[in-house]
């Protein structure tokens, strides 16, 4: 926010009419502003009044580590034909191009930078 | 060696980071004299009433913390959460409101507030503290709220239009009515003038 620093005080308001009621003002001001209020327990009923945390129940991440593991092994065992084709069609191509072993160990390195980072990430601790 | 205490902005980003309630209970006591001494002249001397708006206050600056984009100072956002606590409230309390104070001033400037000349000196200044407080209290919220941020805040038009979430000419036009209307309440502390 941009302020101008313009006081009200210093407002082109006929000021010599204002003078007496500008200097109430201020001088009530400055009593009030230099009176420092006691806490006296006010922040901790703040605190108290906030909303509780938000608890995150410990058997979340297990419950979905096996909860996938169980949907990926039921959709393997489902479909095994399927899967075992894919595999071999996609060796089958991979075999057919002609790729150096600098080019498959880039490729492996990405599969494992790629699935550790996301290992590390659904693992990490809140 | 005694440890710097932590800026506002770093106890802000514990608090929003980290959900450090340790932070923002830091925050809390840094404030809390401001914001109440605020809500007690907004509501015109009802403590009790302020201390339950200026912990509305803080527990709605908790839950919006994310969203404080530090374009303006902490104690500024405060305040304009504070102010728009104290105008909920009063709007649903339907506080009267005096649009045209003018009249009822007159009479209470000539039946309720203290003419200076039955006042002795010694007591000039507590009586001018009363008077001027009962004079804030009959104004409408908005001139109230206007005046307070202005003169008691000692923010510019432009920092009380942010508190006061409306343009600043409005800012300026509540200040000015809200002048002209304690002018009239305090028309018996106003010095002579000797023609």
């Amino acid at each position: 926010m941009t302020a101008d620093r313009t006081s009200p005080r210093t407002s082109p308001h006929t000021p010599s009419d204002d003078d007496w009621l500008d200097a109430a003002l201020a001088a009530d001001a400055r009593e009030h502003g230099s009176s420092y209020l006691d806490d006296r327990g006010f922040t901790a009923r703040v605190m108290n009044a906030l909303p509780a945390p938000v608890a995150v129940p410990r058997w979340r991440k297990p419950a979905l580590v096996a909860l996938w593991s169980a949907a990926a092994l039921g959709t393997a065992s489902a479909l095994p034909g399927v899967a075992l084709d894919v595999g071999r069609e996609a060796f089958r191509l991979l075999a057919a191009q002609p790729v150096s072993l600098p080019q498959i160990a880039a490729v492996l390195a990405a599969i494992g930078v790629v699935t550790w980072s996301a290992a590390a990430w659904a693992l990490r601790s809140d | 060696m005694a440890s710097t205490p932590d800026s506002d902005a770093a106890l802000i980003a514990r608090a929003v980071v980290a959900d450090d309630r340790h932070a923002f209970a830091e925050l809390v006591r840094r404030h809390q004299s401001a914001v109440r001494a605020c809500l007690r002249r907004l509501t015109a001397g009802h403590h009790a009433l302020a201390d339950d708006l200026a912990q509305e206050t803080f527990v709605l600056a908790w839950r919006h913390l994310g969203s404080y984009r530090q374009e303006a100072k902490f104690s500024t956002w405060l305040y304009r959460i504070a102010t728009n606590c104290w105008l909920a409230d009063a709007r649903k309390r339907k506080e009267e409101l005096l649009g045209d104070a003018t009249d009822n001033l007159a009479e209470a400037s000539g039946t309720a507030f203290t003419a200076d000349a039955a006042v002795p000196d010694h007591a000039r200044g507590a009586t001018m503290k009363l008077d001027l407080e009962r004079a804030l209290a009959v104004l409408s919220e908005g001139e109230r709220a206007a005046i307070v941020q202005c003169y008691y805040h000692d923010l510019s038009h432009e920092e009380a239009a942010y508190v006061l979430g409306m343009p600043v000419g409005t800012v300026k036009t509540h200040v000015l009515r809200g002048k002209q209307k304690l002018k009239a309440a305090l028309a018996a502390w106003a010095p002579r003038q000797d023609s």
